[in-house]
């Protein structure tokens, strides 16, 4: 943090000045009143808040050099502010913060450390290198931030790709090299790289790779993840290079031994990075708001002191100047008006206690309370990866009460990424697996508790054990050797285009272009079709024990438009087989008329099956005869070879072949979501989080997720695909899905119209706009890169706003991190996101919060992310439970601070008009000292660490709770001027009434009281009470440790009080303690606890008074809702909001993946199916 | 759970009841009764305690004698500084309708001087009246030393500024005897200003011990002379002296001056008839158009006169009672109306 980032903070640069005025002789105070504020010195709050833990070099890749520097320059900067805090500081509570110091500073010199040993480790490998340079040549292993552009790097099978490079060549054919994105775009389908032919043809000769001196001239970088331009000059010869030969950081090798590449971006070059955005200094809401206040109170202040200074000079000129024979002025005071002049910055001084820094302090140690208790709560700690939830920054509790706007993450964030073959129909048979949510427990954690009810597989020694499947009778039947149930696992291990790779005998691994593949064909292999190996021309399967190798003639590959795949094999008995899968409404065109009744069989199974929102795919075969297969391969080839339309004769010919085929079955695929998505959805939505999907997956499997997990339902009265190519389809789109919506809303009488027609300056706020039903949004990333652009973001923001849920898929990065910022410019509202892999990491850094997925592979998200949460279910008890309270803490916190403060500086202010304006303090100088420190620090720490206005289960049973925040309803300018007020209203009776009761007025023995130590002493005592008082009335949950603080604090003044008024200490330091006795003749007198009982009276009903009034004539939701918590307190209901939140994806149905006739009078009594996609699959296959 | 503490150690926070904010605690809501019934007896207990004060305060007897215009020559005499050394009486008489019985107190009352000034009350030296050293004046800015430089003892503007009027009272115990009303003079400080917070320097001679220093400029005699006749009651030590030295919180202030010694005609207290002040006038407040005063009064339990706790007392409590009944009666009013939220 620098120095500028810590003058942002307004305090601190008004801190600073006032601490120039102290040094400054403008008001000799004692030098204990100086220690209160100068022993806090500048940026204390602030390195309090020392943002993220610095992130070790090694783990964090990127971490380079640069980086380096910056922690060590925060760490000498930091170091000085340390070291000058400890000499300076001498009060008992900073003790805390010191220890925080401590530990700070410790940890920059285990930093420092570690950055020397590296520095030494890279000059040494540095040296190295050149010696090894100049004897032969070798590979070296480097660190990743050694890395640099021109370098050539090895890389190996399953390892993270370092930056961008250009590959040169590797092991496989044709120097192919697959790699797979998740990181990137959340894709889990593996993509194929390929050299160019020059370069691989150098394979792993170090001779000739290191002897390579191609010049690579490219585009400068830029963070468009899916072009890349340049040419690569090597041997005279130009060769145009594209993005498939380039690889790009955060990709991870799969399926090839190594490769070569040669680095053309590193660091913040590369595109990954260069989508990452630039990460800021997150501050809340509240922070911005304290900003302003502070800047408020600075002006009351002014304006205060400047009254008072006119008042000053009012008063010397009539009455001071007379009064000189008594009290001259100074030497060099020749007017008063400059004595005026100087009583303006005294005033300054007495009244800055309105802000006090220990309020930042405060807040500082809020925060930071209410973080550990995040790291702490073990409902958010998941046992399986043993991983609890973990606050990464201290600074943003408050605001996870207030969030509006989620922006999730698909892949790994809402799903488990792992696909499950769950049911399936063979023949008209109808399989399903016992399948339960332990399920996924016992997949990921090998736990093998469940074996009684397991299907014994033991007869295929092949088998993954990781599978399990609850269903004894299709095992039955496979080991029966039904002819169906061997054909349609037989399609199921030919037809595919999985790798294997066997790299232990009998341990099979799957190298799937998508998961759902995978899936296939490892419940095949389970089944006792074990796909073994595959060459170019043949497949070798293991059917129940016996190999047998068939040949493969011809894949049909799959694409969008036909949305399915066959093969043509030969089996060993020389039978021409072809089997098809693919999407059922394509394929049951495609079926023989013979199998009717079975297709009617299958159809009501698939419907099933698509009602519980798995992926569901078809079954076919043909029985091809030889003569008829080399007519159809000639026409395939030549097919093949034509230049013009090739696509289009291709699949002509496909369909030719793709016919009569004959039914085998259905497989259902689920997508699994994660526990508790649906239900953590549906309670989010409750409180008013609108909840949007970004993801860079396909557009058919992030509506089917959405469906699964109720962001859409099928209530929805329609949902909008976005899909135009320019901005003039895209703006007509989003207008007429506007006008559907909220017909008048294209109207110029709109009042949201009429408000941008003003043209408001850059950051407004678009008010909200209600929708006349609910409605849902797809948009896709093409379309969405137009939307962004110029006026037609509004129409964008507007419409979605609207919708009750938005999907957007196929989404680069950036663009992730564009729609959070549109949000964020536009409607203020504070905006979180939740992701798991390195393409999140945009919208996490831009994001008012960012939550990152942790547990999972890539570090990425979780490095960038302010919360990491291992599961997303726990984000409602983040919200909702941590978040709210947060929230509801710190706002009391605020309203209390801020009052308590007024109410003990305005006192001053009173005073002057009694004091002649001459800056004289009410109190003594000692409790100006301790007031914020020691007499009222404790009980307001207690409330703001402990209060509870309900309890957590009332909080997730009740999510409308949550909506105050939203819209920041706790604390604001409004309650900050009621603070104010009340602040005023305190002040003023604290001082009238202490002074009506000892003016003019004496003790029973004839002395009097009214003499200004004892005064003093009544409202300080007064004021006290009062206080705490008010801290009783609003700490709604009194725990021992609230008592202990509240009334401990209380006691703990009267003891100060005597041990500061008492004779030695006084005998001892005469100036210091000038209060010698006031205790014990002040408090024994009547007046004075009539005086302290009547100004508590007095400061507390109207409070009372307000507080029961308030609800009942201005009545808000969430008075009701307390109501009616308290009510059921009181009288405990049976627990039936439960079973509501038991819904899980059963009752919604994808229908969307079935075809149209199925469904008879469900279908065509839903409006909604007319706007759905009529043609859909399931079937994320490369293109 | 066995298993995986072996295999790792397990990071699942503990489970106490703080850190999983589960301290058992009570949950403090006010229902509309206890805060209706809670100003109900505020109110009552508001107004019995008013009436109380009140009543106790009306039976005080008081009277107070404003001698600034009665004096009007000495003042303009004391006007200038010149005339300091002149001696300068004034007589006011008044008539006491009843007498008074008891305890009775002599104040002096000061209208417009200021002791509240913030330099003005730091100019002192707490550690010269403490008797440690008598020579150390460091706050005591404008009034440390004098012309020739010696240190001012006691210095500071507080002791400058010393009230020095002094008073005779005479009784008029019949038209033609005038009795003089023994008035004490000591014990009208605090018992730790007397005896601890001021302390005359250990010296067998008192002016020995002020030796070096020089007297406040406004003195016409030195610190020892306060008091020649009683060795308890000089220097610093003084009791007017420390009665005055405890600055007073506003502009108006009284301060105890003199206890009616009950003895002879005055053992009941001071009974009725006509009274006079004889006034050695010292101290010079026209120029600032300050007033000066002397009060007689007779005290209770609750102090003196003032009525200020009496009243304020039986307001709050009469404007309490008065918010009960409109909260009352709005409570009862929109009652329905809440319990149609609660459905």
């Amino acid at each position: 943090m620098n120095l500028f980032e810590q003058f942002q903070r307004l305090a601190n640069a008004y801190f600073l000045f006032l601490l120039l005025l102290q040094v400054l002789p403008f008001r000799a105070f004692s030098t204990e009143y100086f220690i209160s504020f100068s022993g806090e010195p500048l940026g204390l709050a602030s390195t309090m808040t020392q943002q993220r833990l610095a992130p070790s070099p090694a783990s964090a890749g990127e971490a380079g050099s640069q980086d380096l520097l910056y922690f060590l320059n925060i760490f000498l900067y930091d170091f000085r502010k340390g070291t000058k805090m400890i000499i300076k500081s001498t009060i008992v509570l900073f003790c805390f913060s010191h220890r925080i110091l401590l530990w700070e500073v410790l940890g920059y010199l285990i930093l420092l450390l570690t950055v020397f040993a590296d520095s030494y480790s890279v000059l040494s490998d540095l040296l190295l290198n050149e010696k090894l340079k100049a004897q032969k040549i070798m590979i070296v292993t480097d660190k990743w931030m050694n890395v640099q552009v021109g370098d050539i790097i090895k890389l190996e099978n399953n390892q993270i790709v370092t930056a961008d490079i250009l590959l040169l060549s590797s092991s496989e054919p044709y120097s192919l090299t697959y790699i797979e994105t998740a990181e990137l775009d959340g894709e889990t389908n593996l993509k194929v790289k390929q050299a160019i032919s020059v370069t691989s043809e150098m394979e792993d000769n170090l001779k000739l790779l290191s002897a390579f001196d191609g010049e690579v001239r490219c585009e400068s970088p830029n963070n468009k993840l899916d072009r890349f331009t340049g040419i690569l000059m090597y041997k005279g010869k130009n060769y145009i290079l594209n993005h498939d030969r380039l690889i790009l950081r955060g990709c991870v090798i799969r399926n090839t031994d190594w490769c070569y590449g040669l680095v053309i971006f590193t660091g913040p070059d590369t595109k990954v990075m260069q989508n990452s955005g630039k990460s800021t200094f997150k501050r809340t809401h509240i922070d911005h708001l304290m900003n302003v206040l502070v800047l408020w109170i600075f002006l009351f202040l002014g304006s205060m002191c400047f009254l008072l200074a006119v008042g000053h000079y009012i008063w010397e000129n009539n009455q001071g100047y007379y009064f000189q024979d008594y009290l001259p002025w100074k030497d060099y005071v020749s007017s008063s008006a400059f004595s005026a002049a100087l009583i303006f910055w005294s005033y300054f001084i007495i009244l800055n206690t309105m802000v006090p820094i220990s309020l930042y302090v405060s807040v500082e140690i809020i925060r930071l309370g209410n973080s550990f208790y995040i790291n702490w709560d073990q409902k958010m700690f998941y046992e399986p990866k043993n991983t609890p939830a973990q606050a990464r920054t201290t600074t943003l509790n408050e605001e996870l009460g207030q969030v509006k706007y989620v922006f999730s993450d698909k892949t790994g964030t809402l799903t488990q990424n792992i696909m499950i073959f769950n049911k399936c129909s063979i023949n008209g048979t109808f399989y399903e697996l016992y399948y339960e949510i332990v399920n996924s427990l016992v997949m990921i954690s090998g736990h093998k508790a469940h074996s009684s009810k397991k299907v014994d597989f033991s007869y295929n020694n092949l088998a993954d054990p990781k599978f399990s499947f609850y269903d004894k009778t299709l095992v039955e039947a496979v080991k029966k050797g039904d002819h169906w149930v061997h054909l349609f696992f037989l399609s199921l291990s030919l037809c595919h285009t999985v790798i294997s790779e066997e790299k232990v005998e009998g341990e099979l691994v799957y190298q799937a272009q998508s998961p759902d593949e995978g899936a296939l064909v490892t419940a095949a292999r389970n089944f006792g079709f074990v796909f073994r190996s595959r060459t170019s021309e043949t497949i070798m399967v293991v059917e129940m024990g016996k190999t047998r190798v068939y040949q493969l003639l011809a894949i049909l590959d799959f694409s969008n438009v036909r949305k399915r795949m066959s093969v043509v094999v030969r089996t060993p008995e020389n039978r021409i087989l072809l089997f098809c899968k693919g999407a059922d409404t394509i394929l049951c065109q495609l079926l023989h008329p013979s199998c009717r009744s079975l297709q009617d069989i299958t159809m009501d199974h698939l419907d099933d099956f698509a009602s519980d929102g798995l992926r569901t795919l078809m079954v076919a075969y043909r029985e091809l005869d030889s003569a008829f297969f080399q007519d159809w391969s000639k026409k395939h080839s030549e097919a093949c070879l034509s230049l013009e339309n090739r696509e289009n004769e291709i699949s002509t010919v496909c369909e030719e072949i793709e016919r009569d085929l004959m039914l085998l079955g259905a497989t259902a695929i689920e997508d699994k979501l994660q526990d508790g998505v649906p239900e953590t959805i549906l309670t989010l939505n409750k409180a008013k989080i609108k909840i949007w999907v970004l993801t860079g997956d396909k557009q058919e499997t992030a509506v089917n997720i959405a469906y699964a997990c109720n962001i859409f339902e099928d209530e929805m009265d329609e949902i909008f695909i976005v899909e135009g190519n320019n901005d003039e389809t895209v703006g007509r789109e989003l207008r007429s899905a506007r006008e559907k919506m909220k017909p008048d809303s294209l109207l110029e009488s709109d009042p949201v119209n009429s408000y941008l027609a003003t043209k408001p300056q850059p950051p407004f706020k678009i008010p909200e706009e209600v929708p006349s039903g609910s409605y849902g949004l797809i948009i896709t990333g093409y379309s969405l890169a137009h939307a962004l652009e110029g006026n037609l973001e509004l129409e964008l923001l507007r419409t979605a706003c609207m919708c009750k849920g938005v999907i957007c898929c196929r989404m680069t990065p950036l663009q992730k991190a564009q729609v959070v910022e549109l949000v964020k410019k536009y409607k203020r509202a504070v905006t979180l996101a939740i992701g798991d892999g390195a393409n999140d990491v945009s919208m996490i850094k831009v994001a008012h919060i960012g939550v990152g997925i942790s547990g999972q592979e890539g570090m990425q998200a979780m490095l960038s992310s302010d919360y990491a949460l291992s599961q997303f279910r726990y984000l409602q008890r983040l919200l909702l439970v941590h978040g709210r309270w947060s929230y509801n803490r710190m706002c009391k916190f605020l309203s209390y601070f801020f009052y308590k403060n007024f109410a003990f500086t305005l006192v001053h202010v009173w005073y002057a008009f009694y004091s002649g304006f001459s800056a004289q303090t009410v109190y003594d100088t000692w409790f100006i000292t301790f007031y914020n420190l020691v007499y009222t620090s404790l009980p307001v720490l207690g409330l703001s660490l402990f209060d509870q206005d309900v309890n957590e289960t009332w909080s997730l049973r009740f999510p409308e709770l949550y909506e105050p925040g939203q819209h920041n309803l706790y604390f604001n300018k409004k309650e900050f001027v009621k603070c104010l007020l009340h602040g005023i209203y305190s002040s003023f009776v604290l001082y009238f009434i202490p002074m009506g009761t000892v003016f003019n007025s004496e003790c029973k023995d004839g002395k009097e009281i009214s003499d200004y130590q004892s005064f003093s002493l009544i409202v300080q005592t007064s004021l006290l009470c009062v206080v705490t008082m008010q801290i009783t009335l609003e700490t709604t949950y009194w725990t021992m440790i609230s008592h202990v603080f509240t009334w401990g604090s209380l006691g703990f003044y009267f003891c100060i009080l005597f041990f500061l008024y008492s004779d030695g200490l006084c005998l001892l330091f005469p100036d210091v303690f000038q209060f010698l006795g006031v205790a014990r003749n002040t408090l024994n007198l009547p007046q004075m606890w009539l005086c302290v009982v009547l100004s508590i009276i007095l400061c507390m009903l109207p409070v009372v008074g307000y507080q029961f009034l308030k609800p009942l004539f201005w009545p808000v939701s969430v008075d009701q809702i307390i109501d009616r918590i308290h009510h059921c307190m009181r009288h405990p209901l049976p627990y039936p909001v439960r079973t509501k939140l038991k819904h899980t994806a059963s009752r919604r149905s994808a229908y969307a993946f079935s075809h149209k006739q199925g469904f008879g009078a469900l279908i065509t009594s839903g409006k909604t199916m007319k706007v759905r996609f009529p043609k859909r699959n399931s079937f994320p296959h490369k293109r | 759970m066995k298993r995986k503490s072996q295999d790792c150690k397990s990071r699942l926070p503990d489970n106490s009841a703080m850190k999983q904010q589960q301290l058992p605690a009570f949950r403090l809501q006010l229902s509309a009764n206890e805060i209706l019934s809670g100003f109900f007896a505020t109110g009552v207990f508001c107004l019995g305690m008013g009436v109380i004060l009140l009543l106790s305060a009306k039976s005080i007897r008081e009277i107070e004698i404003n001698y600034t215009e009665k004096c009007a020559s000495c003042a303009k005499l004391r006007e200038d500084a010149t005339n300091f050394d002149k001696e300068c009486n004034c007589s006011v008489s008044f008539y006491l309708p009843q007498k008074m019985e008891g305890n009775v107190y002599l104040y002096y009352k000061l209208y417009g001087f200021y002791q509240n000034l913030y330099r003005y009350i730091l100019s002192r030296s707490n550690i010269q009246l403490v008797g440690t050293d008598v020579k150390d004046v460091r706050n005591c800015a404008p009034f440390k030393t004098s012309d020739e430089g010696l240190p001012i003892a006691p210095c500071g503007a507080i002791a400058n500024s010393l009230f020095n009027d002094t008073f005779v009272l005479l009784y008029n115990f019949n038209s033609s005897t005038q009795i003089k009303v023994p008035m004490v003079r000591t014990a009208t400080a605090w018992w730790t200003d007397k005896y601890v917070k001021f302390q005359n320097p250990t010296y067998q001679n008192l002016s020995h011990a002020f030796e070096g220093t020089a007297k406040p400029p406004n003195w016409p005699k030195p610190v020892y002379e306060l008091d020649e006749e009683d060795p308890r009651n000089n220097g610093f030590i003084n009791d007017d002296f420390i009665v005055w030295m405890r600055t007073a919180a506003f502009p108006t202030f009284k301060k105890l001056h003199r206890r009616l010694h009950r003895i002879d005609s005055f053992t009941e207290g001071l009974p009725a008839g006509s009274y006079s002040f004889i006034i050695n006038y010292n101290f010079p407040v026209s120029k600032f158009q300050g007033q000066k005063a002397l009060v007689l009064s007779t005290l209770t339990w609750s102090g003196g006169s003032s009525l200020f706790l009496g009243l304020a007392y039986l307001v709050t409590g009469a404007v309490t009672l008065l918010a009960f009944f409109s909260m009352m009666a709005v409570h009862l009013k929109l009652k329905e109306r809440k319990t149609f939220f609660l459905q």
